[in-house]
Protein backbone atom coordinates (compact mmCIF):
# COMPACT_ATOMS: atom_id res chain seq x y z
CA UNK A 1 0.00 0.00 0.00
CA UNK A 2 1.44 3.36 -1.05
CA UNK A 3 0.58 6.78 0.39
CA UNK A 4 -1.61 7.38 -2.71
CA UNK A 5 -3.68 4.31 -1.86
CA UNK A 6 -4.25 5.53 1.69
CA UNK A 7 -5.04 9.03 0.40
CA UNK A 8 -7.72 7.79 -2.00
CA UNK A 9 -9.33 5.67 0.74
CA UNK A 10 -9.38 8.65 3.10
CA UNK A 11 -10.68 11.09 0.44
CA UNK A 12 -13.42 8.72 -0.72
CA UNK A 13 -14.44 7.94 2.87
CA UNK A 14 -14.78 11.66 3.65
CA UNK A 15 -16.73 12.26 0.42
CA UNK A 16 -19.06 9.30 1.04
CA UNK A 17 -19.82 10.39 4.60
CA UNK A 18 -20.30 14.02 3.49
CA UNK A 19 -22.94 12.97 0.98
CA UNK A 20 -24.76 11.03 3.70
CA UNK A 21 -24.55 14.02 6.08
CA UNK A 22 -26.06 16.27 3.37
CA UNK A 23 -28.93 13.76 3.19
CA UNK A 24 -29.31 13.84 6.96
CA UNK A 25 -29.72 17.60 7.07
CA UNK A 26 -31.81 17.71 3.88
CA UNK A 27 -34.15 15.12 5.41
CA UNK A 28 -34.64 17.20 8.57
CA UNK A 29 -35.40 20.31 6.51
CA UNK A 30 -37.83 18.53 4.19
CA UNK A 31 -39.57 16.73 7.07
CA UNK A 32 -40.37 20.08 8.67
CA UNK A 33 -41.64 21.60 5.42
CA UNK A 34 -44.84 21.29 3.38
CA UNK A 35 -42.96 18.88 1.10
CA UNK A 36 -42.70 16.15 3.76
CA UNK A 37 -44.63 13.84 1.40
CA UNK A 38 -41.40 13.55 -0.63
CA UNK A 39 -39.85 11.46 2.17
CA UNK A 40 -42.77 9.01 1.99
CA UNK A 41 -42.50 8.61 -1.77
CA UNK A 42 -38.70 8.48 -2.16
CA UNK A 43 -38.02 4.95 -0.81
CA UNK A 44 -40.37 3.23 -3.25
CA UNK A 45 -39.11 5.29 -6.18
CA UNK A 46 -35.44 4.61 -5.41
CA UNK A 47 -36.10 0.87 -4.97
CA UNK A 48 -38.05 0.72 -8.26
CA UNK A 49 -35.21 2.57 -9.99
CA UNK A 50 -32.65 0.14 -8.53
CA UNK A 51 -34.68 -2.81 -9.85
CA UNK A 52 -35.08 -1.23 -13.29
CA UNK A 53 -31.37 -0.49 -13.64
CA UNK A 54 -30.47 -4.07 -12.70
CA UNK A 55 -32.96 -5.49 -15.25
CA UNK A 56 -32.35 -3.13 -18.18
CA UNK A 57 -30.56 -4.83 -21.05
CA UNK A 58 -30.56 -8.23 -19.30
CA UNK A 59 -31.51 -11.61 -20.75
CA UNK A 60 -35.05 -12.92 -21.19
CA UNK A 61 -34.41 -15.47 -18.46
CA UNK A 62 -33.64 -12.71 -15.97
CA UNK A 63 -36.86 -10.88 -16.88
CA UNK A 64 -38.83 -14.12 -16.51
CA UNK A 65 -37.18 -14.83 -13.15
CA UNK A 66 -38.05 -11.26 -12.12
CA UNK A 67 -41.67 -11.92 -13.09
CA UNK A 68 -41.64 -15.06 -10.92
CA UNK A 69 -40.10 -13.08 -8.04
CA UNK A 70 -42.76 -10.39 -8.45
CA UNK A 71 -45.49 -13.02 -8.34
CA UNK A 72 -44.02 -14.52 -5.16
CA UNK A 73 -43.61 -11.05 -3.61
CA UNK A 74 -47.22 -10.12 -4.35
CA UNK A 75 -48.47 -13.45 -2.98
CA UNK A 76 -46.27 -13.78 0.11
CA UNK A 77 -44.94 -10.24 0.82
CA UNK A 78 -41.88 -12.07 2.21
CA UNK A 79 -38.29 -11.11 1.35
CA UNK A 80 -36.58 -14.47 1.97
CA UNK A 81 -39.25 -16.47 0.12
CA UNK A 82 -39.02 -14.09 -2.83
CA UNK A 83 -35.22 -14.32 -2.93
CA UNK A 84 -35.15 -18.13 -2.68
CA UNK A 85 -37.86 -18.75 -5.27
CA UNK A 86 -36.56 -15.98 -7.54
CA UNK A 87 -33.01 -17.35 -7.54
CA UNK A 88 -34.42 -20.87 -7.95
CA UNK A 89 -36.41 -19.72 -10.98
CA UNK A 90 -33.33 -18.02 -12.43
CA UNK A 91 -31.27 -21.19 -11.96
CA UNK A 92 -34.02 -23.39 -13.41
CA UNK A 93 -34.45 -21.14 -16.43
CA UNK A 94 -30.67 -21.11 -16.96
CA UNK A 95 -30.69 -24.91 -17.11
CA UNK A 96 -33.65 -25.00 -19.52
CA UNK A 97 -32.58 -22.13 -21.78
CA UNK A 98 -28.86 -22.84 -21.62
CA UNK B 1 -11.72 0.78 2.21
CA UNK B 2 -14.86 -1.33 2.56
CA UNK B 3 -15.18 -0.45 6.24
CA UNK B 4 -14.51 3.28 5.90
CA UNK B 5 -16.26 4.03 2.58
CA UNK B 6 -18.98 1.32 2.68
CA UNK B 7 -20.30 1.98 -0.83
CA UNK B 8 -19.76 -0.85 -3.34
CA UNK B 9 -20.16 0.83 -6.71
CA UNK B 10 -18.20 3.91 -5.56
CA UNK B 11 -15.29 1.76 -4.40
CA UNK B 12 -15.16 -0.19 -7.66
CA UNK B 13 -15.27 2.95 -9.82
CA UNK B 14 -12.71 4.80 -7.70
CA UNK B 15 -10.28 1.87 -7.88
CA UNK B 16 -10.80 1.50 -11.63
CA UNK B 17 -10.28 5.24 -12.20
CA UNK B 18 -7.19 5.24 -10.03
CA UNK B 19 -5.75 2.21 -11.84
CA UNK B 20 -6.28 3.92 -15.21
CA UNK B 21 -5.45 7.56 -14.48
CA UNK B 22 -3.61 7.42 -11.12
CA UNK B 23 -5.08 10.71 -9.92
CA UNK B 24 -6.40 10.57 -6.38
CA UNK B 25 -8.86 13.47 -6.63
CA UNK B 26 -10.30 12.37 -9.97
CA UNK B 27 -10.83 8.83 -8.72
CA UNK B 28 -12.39 10.00 -5.46
CA UNK B 29 -14.71 12.42 -7.30
CA UNK B 30 -15.83 9.72 -9.75
CA UNK B 31 -16.53 7.35 -6.87
CA UNK B 32 -18.32 9.93 -4.76
CA UNK B 33 -20.55 11.08 -7.64
CA UNK B 34 -21.92 7.54 -7.88
CA UNK B 35 -23.13 7.85 -4.31
CA UNK B 36 -25.44 10.82 -4.85
CA UNK B 37 -28.55 8.68 -4.38
CA UNK B 38 -27.57 8.50 -0.70
CA UNK B 39 -28.78 12.07 -0.28
CA UNK B 40 -32.30 10.79 -0.96
CA UNK B 41 -31.79 7.51 0.90
CA UNK B 42 -30.55 9.18 4.09
CA UNK B 43 -33.12 11.99 3.79
CA UNK B 44 -35.88 9.37 3.75
CA UNK B 45 -34.53 8.04 7.08
CA UNK B 46 -35.28 11.34 8.78
CA UNK B 47 -38.27 9.93 10.68
CA UNK B 48 -36.45 6.69 11.59
CA UNK B 49 -33.45 8.55 13.01
CA UNK B 50 -35.43 11.21 14.89
CA UNK B 51 -34.57 11.17 18.58
CA UNK B 52 -31.07 9.71 18.20
CA UNK B 53 -27.98 11.68 19.21
CA UNK B 54 -25.89 13.22 16.41
CA UNK B 55 -23.15 10.64 17.04
CA UNK B 56 -25.62 7.76 16.74
CA UNK B 57 -27.07 9.30 13.58
CA UNK B 58 -23.60 9.54 12.01
CA UNK B 59 -22.88 5.88 12.83
CA UNK B 60 -26.30 4.84 11.51
CA UNK B 61 -25.94 6.66 8.18
CA UNK B 62 -22.42 5.32 7.68
CA UNK B 63 -23.51 1.70 8.08
CA UNK B 64 -26.60 2.22 5.93
CA UNK B 65 -26.43 0.49 2.54
CA UNK B 66 -29.01 0.02 -0.21
CA UNK B 67 -30.09 -3.36 1.11
CA UNK B 68 -30.58 -2.70 4.82
CA UNK B 69 -32.13 0.70 4.08
CA UNK B 70 -34.68 -0.82 1.69
CA UNK B 71 -35.38 -3.66 4.11
CA UNK B 72 -35.91 -1.21 6.97
CA UNK B 73 -38.29 0.98 4.94
CA UNK B 74 -40.15 -2.07 3.63
CA UNK B 75 -40.61 -3.57 7.10
CA UNK B 76 -41.48 -0.15 8.56
CA UNK B 77 -44.28 0.13 6.02
CA UNK B 78 -45.75 -3.01 7.61
CA UNK B 79 -45.09 -2.03 11.24
CA UNK B 80 -44.16 1.33 12.75
CA UNK B 81 -42.31 -0.58 15.52
CA UNK B 82 -39.49 -1.05 13.02
CA UNK B 83 -37.09 1.85 13.52
CA UNK B 84 -33.53 2.88 14.29
CA UNK B 85 -32.64 -0.37 16.11
CA UNK B 86 -33.58 -2.43 13.04
CA UNK B 87 -31.64 -0.09 10.74
CA UNK B 88 -28.52 -0.09 12.93
CA UNK B 89 -28.62 -3.85 13.61
CA UNK B 90 -29.02 -4.74 9.95
CA UNK B 91 -26.42 -2.12 9.02
CA UNK B 92 -23.84 -3.66 11.38
CA UNK B 93 -24.45 -7.07 9.81
CA UNK B 94 -24.17 -5.51 6.33
CA UNK B 95 -20.89 -3.68 6.92
CA UNK B 96 -19.30 -6.74 8.60
CA UNK B 97 -20.35 -9.08 5.78
CA UNK B 98 -19.31 -6.52 3.14
CA UNK B 99 -15.88 -5.95 4.68
CA UNK B 100 -15.11 -9.63 5.30
CA UNK B 101 -16.40 -10.77 1.89
CA UNK B 102 -14.56 -8.07 -0.08
CA UNK B 103 -11.34 -8.86 1.81
CA UNK B 104 -11.88 -12.58 1.12
CA UNK B 105 -12.61 -11.80 -2.52
CA UNK B 106 -9.35 -9.89 -2.81
CA UNK B 107 -7.48 -12.89 -1.40
CA UNK B 108 -9.16 -15.85 -3.12
CA UNK B 109 -11.55 -14.32 -5.69
CA UNK B 110 -9.52 -15.39 -8.70
CA UNK B 111 -9.83 -19.10 -7.87
CA UNK B 112 -13.62 -19.05 -7.41
CA UNK B 113 -15.97 -20.07 -10.25
CA UNK B 114 -18.29 -17.50 -11.87
CA UNK B 115 -20.95 -17.16 -9.15
CA UNK B 116 -23.26 -15.21 -11.51
CA UNK B 117 -23.90 -18.53 -13.26
CA UNK B 118 -25.69 -19.78 -10.13
CA UNK B 119 -28.01 -16.76 -9.99
CA UNK B 120 -26.35 -15.09 -6.99
CA UNK B 121 -26.41 -11.73 -8.78
CA UNK B 122 -30.14 -12.08 -9.28
CA UNK B 123 -30.66 -12.49 -5.52
CA UNK B 124 -30.06 -8.72 -5.23
CA UNK B 125 -32.81 -7.96 -7.76
CA UNK B 126 -35.22 -10.48 -6.19
CA UNK B 127 -34.66 -8.96 -2.74
CA UNK B 128 -35.45 -5.47 -4.02
CA UNK B 129 -38.58 -6.74 -5.79
CA UNK B 130 -39.77 -8.11 -2.44
CA UNK B 131 -38.94 -4.83 -0.71
CA UNK B 132 -40.78 -2.85 -3.40
CA UNK B 133 -43.85 -4.97 -2.62
CA UNK B 134 -43.65 -3.78 0.98
CA UNK B 135 -43.41 -0.13 -0.12
CA UNK B 136 -46.33 -0.31 -2.58
CA UNK B 137 -49.01 2.21 -1.59
CA UNK B 138 -51.75 1.20 -3.99
CA UNK B 139 -53.18 3.24 -6.84
CA UNK B 140 -51.30 6.49 -6.06
CA UNK B 141 -48.04 4.60 -6.70
CA UNK B 142 -48.97 3.44 -10.21
CA UNK B 143 -47.98 6.52 -12.23
CA UNK B 144 -44.85 7.56 -10.26
CA UNK B 145 -43.49 4.00 -10.19
CA UNK B 146 -44.23 3.49 -13.88
CA UNK B 147 -42.45 6.74 -14.74
CA UNK B 148 -39.40 5.86 -12.60
CA UNK B 149 -39.22 2.27 -13.88
CA UNK B 150 -39.70 3.17 -17.55
CA UNK B 151 -37.24 6.05 -17.44
CA UNK B 152 -34.58 3.98 -15.67
CA UNK B 153 -34.91 1.13 -18.18
CA UNK B 154 -34.66 3.61 -21.09
CA UNK B 155 -31.71 5.57 -19.68
CA UNK B 156 -29.63 2.45 -18.98
CA UNK B 157 -30.57 1.09 -22.41
CA UNK B 158 -29.25 4.35 -23.92
CA UNK B 159 -25.95 3.79 -22.14
CA UNK B 160 -26.23 6.27 -19.26
CA UNK B 161 -24.46 5.30 -16.01
CA UNK B 162 -26.73 3.41 -13.61
CA UNK B 163 -25.89 5.57 -10.60
CA UNK B 164 -27.09 8.78 -12.28
CA UNK B 165 -30.05 6.96 -13.79
CA UNK B 166 -31.28 5.98 -10.31
CA UNK B 167 -31.17 9.60 -9.13
CA UNK B 168 -32.80 11.01 -12.29
CA UNK B 169 -35.59 8.44 -12.49
CA UNK B 170 -36.43 8.76 -8.78
CA UNK B 171 -36.65 12.55 -9.19
CA UNK B 172 -38.94 12.21 -12.23
CA UNK B 173 -41.05 9.76 -10.23
CA UNK B 174 -41.35 12.42 -7.53
CA UNK B 175 -42.59 14.93 -10.14
CA UNK B 176 -45.19 12.40 -11.27
CA UNK B 177 -46.19 11.84 -7.66
CA UNK B 178 -46.60 15.60 -7.19
CA UNK B 179 -48.82 15.65 -10.27
CA UNK B 180 -50.97 12.81 -8.91
CA UNK B 181 -51.36 14.66 -5.61
CA UNK B 182 -52.36 17.89 -7.39
CA UNK B 183 -54.98 16.07 -9.46
CA UNK B 184 -56.37 14.25 -6.40
CA UNK B 185 -56.60 17.44 -4.33
CA UNK B 186 -58.23 19.32 -7.23
CA UNK B 187 -60.87 16.61 -7.65
CA UNK B 188 -61.79 16.63 -3.92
Amino acid sequence: MTSSHWLIIFTLAVAALSIRVIGLFAGSKVRASKHAWVLEELPGLIVVSLIATSLSGQSAQMWMAAAVALGVAITTNHVIATMCLGVGAFGGLSLIMG
Amino acid sequence: MSATVHAGSSQIVAVEQFANASTVLGAAFAGAALNLRYIGIVASLSDVLAGLSLRAKLVAIHITGDENWALTMSERAKSKDIGASFLIGSGLVMICVWTVSTASGALVGTVLPDLERFGLGFAFTAAFIAMARGLWRGRPSILPWTVAFGLAITMVYLGLPKAYTIVASALCGLLASHLVRQIRSASQ
